[in-house]
């Protein structure tokens, strides 16, 4: 490794300020300074084999600076790292950029955003994507943009949708090839979600692949009547690719409304799957539905892992998610086969996940007017935050929220632009909701060590070659764990929340660990 | 004979056009009942999904929010200041800003204005017995403050009668385990829950126990009010244990303690406190934003 570390430092003074082209973002593993894309590589793993913060200096990491984006509510960015610049987004569709050495900004952007929009839940962005000299935004108002890596100028600007029907945009672009991907938020506003791809030239749309299917298409007939109009099946959690396959993974979110079943009869495809689509042209090549005809939001919205490894005595290409039903799933990523889940939390709303992969529903928790308690409640075991695998341990790491609530259900006539929930659900008053950081075996789901956290979290989980695990609570905590053991390293308060992920990176030689948290960017070193 | 003709027509003319008028006016005032109908309705529906978490699914009051049936608008009973109190929230309170639009707010409106008040015998007591009780046999100043004076291991009261419904009074002083009180929240933690005024006991490294309310507390430090009303900073490090019991310091006043008459005096009395207009109060949060996930 540490090989491959010199050589990456050193191209990365030979290619300084070099234009990220498709074959860097493929080889995005052999950048270790670098950080190209939202999950650090394609296969999702957010994983950096930079070691030089590591379990023997990681009690002594320092800051080394602080970059205030200007702006309040949940900060959720992923930034990217190339070459010495860190490209981040903020709240209110801000986007900036900075030196990764020093914090100081080169450049800032605010896009002008109309009065009344309807995300469901804060005005936020989780990052760019980047592919020449230019980066990529989605933004609340349900367009697609690009800006220039130097100057953070408007190359060009394209609609997507109405944001007056709460179409809106909150993820991270992922680029493949010369197409920028992105999916739409809205599962609380009955939107129909898609999935786009644009050409990041000119931001012409490439393809759109709308998952909840129209009259003819199949998987129509699992929605009743009309309601797959308002079917919802958002899709905004940024997806990964496996160039080999040429398929794109991306995940979907809860059929609308989202607690209440009565109007919507059916499985409703292809609300919370994972699908698997053709880079090139957004042809469905396989599906997988984890929560069929879902009653408790369960969006699979978490970002799918890919690995190869040894599945009963033969090598196979795997997708692993650890889904927000509370389920760990493995699958085979050439044709979606299920191959095995295991519970990795308190899970009531199913007894079990059947051979075919489909949930053994328990029927008697089924939300009503009066309110059940169902585990794990509508936040999930786990949720959007990211997870991490490290090759190094063979374990994923995730974060986990214990929590169950208590579901009420009823109809609800849908209004464009409106919420559209059919419930509204409440926390167990008994049992307060904690939560911890899970170290699962990335084949068989068993739980390796688990680190408690004292409320249930928001932020995910980075891993690194140096053998420790970053994480942050939501009590403000960026915390340093032992990959291994899960013990705890260092800690540091930061004073908010954290809603995202660390993502690590190095330039002249030194590696960095960068969060964000309330309403800044921290950077940290060791010694 | 012409004459009579021209009245008989002018008659028949009045009587047509009382009938067009009569229908007319039948049809707006159907038209409005089903328009008033269909608010209800909608307005039942997002109260549901934004209010009810804090007041209640009926509307009549939760352990974070006052009865709305009740007929008493402390910020204003017209439905311009009730427009307001919703849409604008009220500072220094636990109500938030609610960025709802204005037809969904008018559509809450007319749901809670269709709702019926209830009947608490409890409101027929006498506030200044119930005075008496309180800073009396009661002693709920041991723990309670009250504009400025009492206690601090429980809630301050200065203005519980305006914040919580009267069967949630009579809960809590009956029955203080079945809804814990809230306590702090963090304002940067949007799915955050408030801590409650549950039991916490946490024992030193040298075996010493203490036992109270935490202030505040996370993965690796617990700031705890103790039973003596002392502010102890710990460290989680330092701790052999922290243990959190799903039941409240308060002790339940049964029958025997304040008999029923006693207890709507006390209740009458919990009503008159309604603090100051710019009072200020911890920070809550609605739970709306709890209704959804991140998306």
């Amino acid at each position: 490794m540490k090989r491959a570390l010199l050589l990456a430092v050193l191209l990365g003074t030979n290619i300084a300020q070099a234009q990220v082209t498709y074959e860097r973002l493929q080889s995005a593993a052999n950048e270790p300074h670098n950080w190209l894309t939202y999950s650090g590589r394609y296969a999702g793993w957010r994983y950096s084999t930079l070691d030089q913060i590591n379990t023997t200096n990681a009690s002594h990491l320092t800051m080394q600076w602080a970059f205030q984006v200007g702006d309040l509510g949940q900060f959720e960015t992923t930034p990217l790292v190339v070459d010495g610049v860190l490209y981040g987004t903020g709240q209110n569709d801000r986007a900036f950029a900075v030196d990764a050495r020093t914090g100081r900004p080169i450049w800032r952007y605010q896009r002008n955003l109309p009065e009344k929009l309807q995300p469901c839940c804060g005005m936020v962005n989780r990052g760019m994507a980047i592919l020449g000299d230019r980066l990529f935004m989605a933004t609340l108002d349900a367009h697609v943009i690009a800006l220039d890596t130097k100057s953070g100028n408007l190359l060009w600007d394209v609609t997507a949708a109405d944001y007056r029907k709460a179409y809106t945009f909150t993820v991270a672009p992922l680029v493949v090839k010369n197409e920028v991907i992105v999916g739409i938020s809205g599962g609380e506003y009955g939107v129909r979600g898609f999935i786009d791809a644009y050409d990041a030239a000119t931001g012409r749309r490439v393809w759109r692949f709308e998952t909840v299917p129209g009259p003819g298409e199949p998987g129509h007939e699992t929605w009743k009547g009309d309601s797959w109009k308002t079917g919802g099946a958002p899709a905004w959690i940024t997806g990964t690719f496996d160039p080999e396959l040429n398929l794109v993974y991306w995940p979907t979110g809860n059929p609308a409304p989202s607690n209440y079943g009565g109007e919507r009869g059916g499985d409703n495809l292809y609300s919370n799957c994972m699908l698997a689509l053709d880079a090139d042209t957004g042809k469905l090549k396989w599906y997988f539905q984890f929560t069929p005809h879902d009653l408790y939001d369960y969006d699979a919205t978490q970002v799918p892992i890919l690995l190869d490894a040894t599945w009963e005595g033969r090598p196979r290409k795997l997708l692993v998610q650890a889904n927000r039903n509370g389920f760990f799933y493995v699958l085979d990523r050439t044709d979606g086969k299920f191959l095995s889940a295991k519970a990795f939390g308190k899970v009531t709303w199913a007894t079990g996940i059947a051979a075919d992969g489909k949930p053994l529903v328990n029927t008697s928790l089924k939300a009503n007017p009066q309110g059940t308690r169902v585990c794990p409640g509508a936040l999930g075991l786990t949720n959007w935050y990211a997870p991490s695998y490290s090759p190094d341990s063979g374990l994923v790491y995730i974060a986990i929220s214990n929590e169950c609530d208590l579901f009420t259900s009823s109809p609800q006539p849908y209004r464009a632009g409106h919420d559209f929930l059919g419930s509204v659900y409440v926390p167990d008053p008994v049992e307060r909701p904690t939560g911890a950081l899970k170290a699962l075996d990335a084949l068989s789901g068993a739980e390796k060590w688990s680190f408690p956290y004292f409320s249930n979290p928001n932020g995910g989980a980075l891993s690194t070659a140096g053998r420790i695990v970053f994480a942050g609570d939501s009590d403000g905590n960026f915390i340093a764990l032992d990959a291994g053991t899960g013990h705890d390293l260092w800690h540091v308060q930061l004073g908010a929340a954290i809603y995202s992920t660390a993502i690590t990176f190095q330039v002249d030689g030194k590696q960095y660990v960068v969060v964000p948290a309330g309403s800044a960017l921290f950077a940290f070193s060791a010694p | 004979m012409l004459k009579s003709l021209c009245c008989e027509m002018a008659l028949a003319l009045a009587c047509v056009i009382s009938l067009l008028l009569y229908s007319s006016l039948l049809h707006a005032a159907e038209k409005t009942a089903a328009e008033k109908a269909s608010a209800v309705k909608e307005g039942a529906s997002v109260f549901r999904a934004n209010c009810s978490p804090c007041h209640g699914l009926n509307a009549r009051g939760g352990g974070r929010g006052p009865d709305l049936t009740a007929g008493r608008w402390t910020h204003g009973s017209s439905d311009a200041a009730i427009f307001r109190t919703i849409s604008q929230g009220v500072p220094g309170t636990e109500m938030p800003a609610n960025p709802l639009e204005d037809s969904e707010t008018r559509a809450i409106i007319a749901y809670l204005r269709s709702l019926s008040p209830p009947k608490h015998p409890a409101v027929m007591g006498d506030p200044a017995k119930g005075d008496q009780i309180f800073h009396g046999k009661a002693r709920c100043l041991d723990c309670h403050m009250v504009s400025g004076h009492g206690g601090v291991l429980g809630p301050d009261l200065s203005r519980v009668g305006a914040s919580r419904s009267i069967s949630y009074l009579m809960d809590s002083i009956r029955q203080p385990d079945k809804d814990l009180s809230s306590g702090i929240v963090d304002p940067n933690n949007h799915y955050g829950l408030p801590l409650v005024y549950d039991t916490v006991t946490v024992v030193k490294a040298d075996g010493t126990k203490l036992t109270g309310v935490a202030k505040n507390e996370d993965t690796y430090s617990l700031q705890l009010i103790s039973t003596d009303q002392k502010l102890h900073l710990l460290l989680k490090q330092d701790l052999k244990e922290v243990t959190h019991e799903h039941r409240s310091l308060m002790p339940p006043y049964s029958e025997d303690a304040l008999d029923a008459a006693e207890l709507r005096d006390l209740i009458a009395y919990l009503e008159t406190l309604r603090g100051e207009e710019a009072g200020g109060a911890p920070l809550q949060r609605s739970k709306r934003s709890r209704a959804k996930e991140a998306q």
